[in-house]
This record gives C-alpha cells, sequence and structure tokens, in this order.
C-alpha cells in the first residue's frame, strides 16, 4: 500500500517518470499474474470442496457456484467412519516414528558432534550419502521387506510402519541434528563440568536445551513423514481397518463409479491441513533443515 | 590398508569397546546404526541375494532357506537386459528426468528472477506464497493433479485445451476475414483434440506426470535461486551497465555464472527424485497405458506386486539402487556437505 503512495507521490514531484511508473506496475502484473497460475490447483481444490455435486463432467463453471458454497462436504468427511478410523491409525504411525526418531538420534548426534570413537569418520561420510537420497530407496528395499515381513507375519502392523519410517530417516535426522550441535560452544559444556556436572547432566542440562531448533526440526520432519507417506504404507498394510489416512484419500479416487470430487478435496483438505500448518509454523526450522549444508556450493 | 598384526587388531578391537568414558560415542552411535541397517542395509543385501534366485512368489522366499528356490547367478540379469521393456523403462525414466529438469530449470528462473526484482512490489510476501506447495503431502498433490488431468470432458486442462482450440480457430476465422482472398480454415496441425484420454494416452499420460513433477518440485529449487539471487553483488550489474550490457547479456553473463553453483546442486538433488519419482506415475495410471510409462521403480513394483516375480523385480531394484547410489556420490561430491568430516 503505502509502495503505490509513494509511487503517487513521486510521480506528483516528477521524481518518477509515468514511463518508469508503468514498467514497474506492468512487471509486478506479471509476478502476480504468474503467481495466480502456479497456485490454480490450490484455489481450485478449495472450491471443489466447497461447491456441491462434481464438476469435472457437466459444462458448468469450474468452481461451483459461490451463492450455493457450503461445508456439507468438510461435515462428511469428519462424521466418516474411515476418516475418523484414519485419523486415529496415522495418529500412532506418526507417534511411534516421531518417539524412535528422537530416541535413537539424539544420541547418535550428540556421539558425532562431541566425541571421538572408531570408525567416526566413516560413519559420519557414509550418513552423509545416504541424506541425499529420497523416497526411492525405501521403494527399493521395500520389496525386499514385503517379501521378509509377508513371510513372517511382520504386515498389518502399524508400529512396525512407523519404525520403518524413522528407520530410513536415520542418518538425515542424525546429520541434521549434528550440524545443530556442532554450533553449540564446546566452553559451555566446560563450564559445567568445571562446575561438577556429570557427562549425563551436561548431555540433559547444557546440550539438549541449547539444541532445541534443531530438535524441533527433526520433530518436524520425523512428523510429516510418518503423516506423508503412502506407497509403504499401502504395501505393508492390508487391513482397511489399519490403513493411515493417506490410503484412505487415495481409495477414495474411484475411476468406475465415479469420484465424488467435493468430498474427496474435502478430505484432502483436513489430510493436508495439519502438514501445512505445521510447516507454517515452523517455517524457520524447516527451511534451515532443507538449506543445511551445501547451499553455498 | 596395511595387513594387520596381531597387535593391530587386538588395538581396534580395544578401540572398539566402549572401555572408558570418551569411548562412549560408540554406544550413543551404535542404536541408531543397528536400527537404520536393519531396516535398511539388510533389506539391500536381501534384495541383491533374491536378484540371483529364481523365486518367485513373495511368499515362497521364507521357503529359500529350505531350498525352494534356488540359486540362478545371473540368469536374471541376462534375461533383464534382454528386455525390451527394461530398456522402456530405463528411457522413459531418463526421459523424464531431462524434460522435467528443464521445465524446472526455466520455471525457476523465471519465478526467482521476478521475486527478487526491483520493481516488483510486495515480493517478500510473494515469495512466502510461491513456496506453499512444499508444505502439503505429496499424495494430496500428486491426486489433485490427477483430477486436473481428468479424462472427463469438463477436466480442468480438458478445459484449457478447449479454450487453446477456441482461440486457434478464432485467429484462423480473424485472418480469413482480414485477408478475404484466401479460404483459410482453423490448421488441423495446430487443433488438439478434445477431450484428450489423459490417463489413456502414452504421451498424454507423460506429459501429465512432467506437469505434475515440475509443480511438486519447483518450490525447493526456488527456495535455493532465491537466496543465491540476493547473493549476487549489485557492483558486477553496475560494472556491466556501465560497459553498456543490455539485460538480457547481464542475465547471461553475470547472473547465471553467479548463480551457477546453487543451480547445479539444486539440479542434481531434483533429478535424483526425481529418477526415484514413484507415485506420480503410479497415482496416475499405474505407469500406463499399458507399460509404457513405468518409471523404474514402477517397474519394478509392478513386476513383484502385480506380477509375482521377485527375483525380477529385485534384479530391477538393484540397477535402481545402482542408479541411486551413482546420484548419492554426485551430489556429496558436487557440493560442500562433507567437508567437514
Amino acid at each position: 500500500m503505502s509502495t503505490i503512495l509513494d509511487a503517487i507521490a513521486d510521480l506528483r514531484a516528477g521524481r518518477r517518470s509515468p514511463v518508469d511508473v508503468a514498467k514497474s506496475v506492468l512487471t509486478t502484473g506479471v509476478a502476480v499474474g504468474l503467481l495466480l497460475l502456479l497456485l490454480f490447483p490450490v484455489y481450485w481444490i478449495v472450491t471443489v470442496a466447497l461447491s456441491r455435486g462434481t464438476t469435472l463432467s457437466s459444462p458448468g463453471s469450474l468452481f461451483g457456484d459461490p451463492a450455493a458454497y457450503t461445508l456439507d462436504s468438510f461435515r462428511w468427511v469428519l462424521e466418516n467412519e474411515s476418516f475418523r478410523r484414519g485419523l486415529l491409525n496415522s495418529l500412532i504411525v506418526v507417534t511411534v516414528t516421531v518417539t524412535v526418531t528422537l530416541a535413537f538420534s539424539i544420541p547418535g548426534a550428540y556421539a558425532l558432534s562431541r566425541r571421538e570413537f572408531f570408525g567416526r569418520r566413516k560413519l559420519l561420510y557414509g550418513y552423509i550419502l545416504f541424506t541425499q537420497v529420497g523416497a526411492g530407496l525405501s521403494i527399493a528395499v521395500l520389496i525386499a521387506l514385503y517379501a521378509l515381513f509377508s513371510g513372517i507375519g511382520l504386515t498389518n502392523n502399524l508400529l512396525v510402519l512407523g519404525l520403518f519410517y524413522a528407520a530410513g530417516a536415520i542418518p538425515f535426522n542424525t546429520w541434521l541434528l549434528k550440524t545443530f550441535m556442532d554450533n553449540i560452544p564446546v566452553s559451555y559444556e566446560e563450564a559445567a563440568i568445571v562446575d561438577g556436572a556429570s557427562q549425563w547432566q551436561v548431555m540433559r542440562e547444557v546440550i539438549l536445551p541449547l539444541a532445541k531448533p534443531g530438535i524441533a526440526a527433526v520433530l518436524v520432519f520425523a512428523w510429516t513423514a510418518g503423516w506423508n507417506e503412502f506407497i509403504v504404507a499401502q504395501t505393508l498394510i492390508h487391513d482397511p481397518d489399519l490403513y493411515p489416512l493417506s490410503v484412505e484419500l487415495y481409495g477414495l479416487i474411484d475411476d468406475r463409479r465415479g469420484t465424488s470430487w467435493p468430498q474427496f478435496a474435502a478430505f484432502a483438505l483436513l489430510f493436508a491441513l495439519p502438514v501445512a500448518i505445521i510447516y507454517f509454523l515452523a517455517q524457520k526450522q524447516v527451511e534451515s533443515g532443507l538449506s543445511f549444508g551445501g547451499m553455498e556450493g | 590398508m596395511s595387513v594387520d598384526t596381531p597387535e593391530g587388531v587386538g588395538n581396534r578391537i580395544r578401540r572398539l569397546l566402549p572401555s572408558s568414558a570418551t569411548d562412549i560415542g560408540v554406544v550413543l552411535v551404535l542404536p541408531g546404526l543397528v536400527l537404520f541397517s536393519l531396516f535398511m542395509l539388510f533389506p539391500i543385501a536381501f534384495l541383491v541375494y533374491l536378484s540371483i534366485t529364481d523365486v518367485s512368489r513373495a511368499g515362497d522366499v521364507i521357503g529359500i532357506f529350505q531350498g525352494e528356490a534356488s540359486i540362478v547367478w545371473f540368469a536374471n540379469y541376462l534375461e533383464l537386459f534382454a528386455d525390451g521393456e527394461f530398456w522402456n523403462s530405463i528411457g522413459v525414466t531418463w526421459l523424464y528426468v531431462g524434460v522435467s529438469l528443464g521445465l524446472k530449470l526455466v520455471l525457476t528462473l523465471v519465478i526467482a528472477i521476478l521475486l527478487t526484482h526491483d520493481r516488483v512490489a510486495g515480493k517478500r510476501y510473494m515469495r512466502a506464497l510461491v513456496i506453499v506447495p512444499m508444505g502439503f503431502p505429496p499424495i494430496f498433490v500428486i491426486t489433485i493433479w490427477r483430477a486436473i488431468f481428468s479424462p472427463a470432458a469438463f477436466g480442468p486442462f480438458n478445459r484449457l485445451v478447449s479454450a487453446y482450440n477456441d482461440v486457434v480457430i478464432g485467429l484462423a476465422e480473424l485472418v480469413d476475414t482480414i485477408a478475404f482472398f484466401v479460404a483459410l480454415r482453423a490448421p488441423e496441425l495446430l487443433l488438439v483434440d478434445v477431450p484428450v484420454n489423459w490417463t489413456g494416452g502414452r504421451w498424454a499420460a507423460f506429459f501429465g506426470y512432467v506437469v505434475t513433477e515440475t509443480w511438486l518440485a519447483y518450490p525447493f529449487m526456488v527456495i535455493i535461486v532465491v537466496s543465491a539471487l540476493q547473493d549476487v553483488p549489485m557492483e558486477l550489474h553496475d560494472a556491466a551497465k556501465v560497459d553498456g550490457a543490455g539485460y538480457l547479456n547481464r542475465l547471461r553473463h553475470v547472473t547465471i555464472p553467479a548463480i551457477k553453483g546453487p543451480l547445479v546442486f539444486a539440479s542434481i538433488l531434483t533429478a535424483a527424485t526425481s529418477f526415484q519419482n514413484f507415485l506420480i506415475p503410479w497415482v496416475f495410471n499405474k505407469g500406463g497405458p499399458g507399460r509404457s510409462n513405468e518409471l523404474l521403480l514402477v517397474y519394478g513394483y509392478r513386476e513383484a506386486r502385480v506380477f509375482n516375480e521377485y527375483a525380477m523385480s529385485s534384479a530391477i531394484m538393484v540397477v535402481a539402487i545402482g542408479f541411486i547410489g551413482l546420484f548419492m556420490w554426485l551430489a556429496v561430491k558436487k557440493t560442500n556437505l562433507a567437508d567437514g568430516v
């Protein structure tokens, strides 16, 4: 707003030429246009969730009729048995993933940051290699795991699923936390030891509180990993009673009988909402996590 | 590494054992390492083992230990490398990586340059908005794009194509009215048959994959490129301006070289992710139509879960892991991630 007022004042005073202002307006317009184009899917899915009936096979407006917008689809989702069950299952998986991740990566990160031990450098290098890998490795090993698990009866188990997510991300989370801990000055620990603190007290009362932002980042990553994942869950869980939300969402797409798009859109939005909120609240941590190392490459 | 003397081995073992408080590091690091090995490293080894057997159904796998499946060594790999489907999958995967990377680079540069441009007002808010897609679960994003690419006559993208057709026809009519002496009709070549069957046509589906992949990955690249652009010294631009360089020249000789490092870094990472993409083809049409668009991981997955060829699937996955390993090595080599180690 103030930019516009400034521009008008500049024009009046003759500090800027009209052509110059027009150029700025035009580039801003292009940027806004591009942004609207890019965010079209978000806007569209929200309007679909609010509108009635399907809008894909009828020639009406793509965005439904704004006058007839209703929250019925959201109500349908919240009262839907499979949504509630899926929510509970997802929460179980996420709890396991977060707990295991924190329990295993905090001590590991501390050791890698502060201790010298046999094979430390090799282990670090190995972990760094595995931080660079996406979900593909999980899918590749999924075949072997499925073959094993179905033989020994470990499929259809939410705890195993949560454990798998935590295990796969150990290198990334440990390394991320280690880089945070590296930035805590050693002198703090030395001061604590001089004051008579034990090893355990140093860890608990110096390192842990100072590593909080790093722990928050790891928590966010572990949480979203468990919440978002789809294909491993779909492969390892066969019992519909144990489906997490991601699998339930995919199940709503029905090509044969036709998908109810408003209900699908409402379900999808409610599924994505917690992640979006967490990303928004923890934006700083997430970005520092995404940008750690390499960025200046 | 030199050959260990008995004393050397003894020393190494002694160093391995947590003998004093300073060796507590091993104890702290071991649980995580064991967990990771159990769910990642061990299955990789098991996958390699499966790939040299002739096991077919998942249930038989445990039977291997009782001798129900036999070891066939490299027979699976030989069969795989002689199979046209495998090479099709490799080709489609690399084409997908290449095309989507090109698209992502262009889109990212346009967004990043616009959103760091002096003339754009409110660019800070726009920068926060433009990376919003990153906060969504991939399965959410992909199912929505599948709806956008719905083959239904009034699916969002089909409407866009219809609108494009109308524009082409309109333009042709306009030319026809002005130049009334030539009988001009809309050129068939420029028109698209609607509705496009986005899940049933090979290249239509491939196009859908690439667009979705681009949308999924651009926020990550925009973050990196925007922060790189902000670090480009203004003096360089000013000097180039003094030398009379136009906008495009400055872009080519000042901006791009200055952000080359981060650009390469982002490209490697995003190429690695799209090489491993599974969800987009899977959710769109399971790598179809038929088996024509199966990216490598979809190909391997379907071979096991749909066609019950676990040994063959394992061989495919081992090949995929080989490629992923190359990407890992390249990423660490090309960046300074491992510098502090």
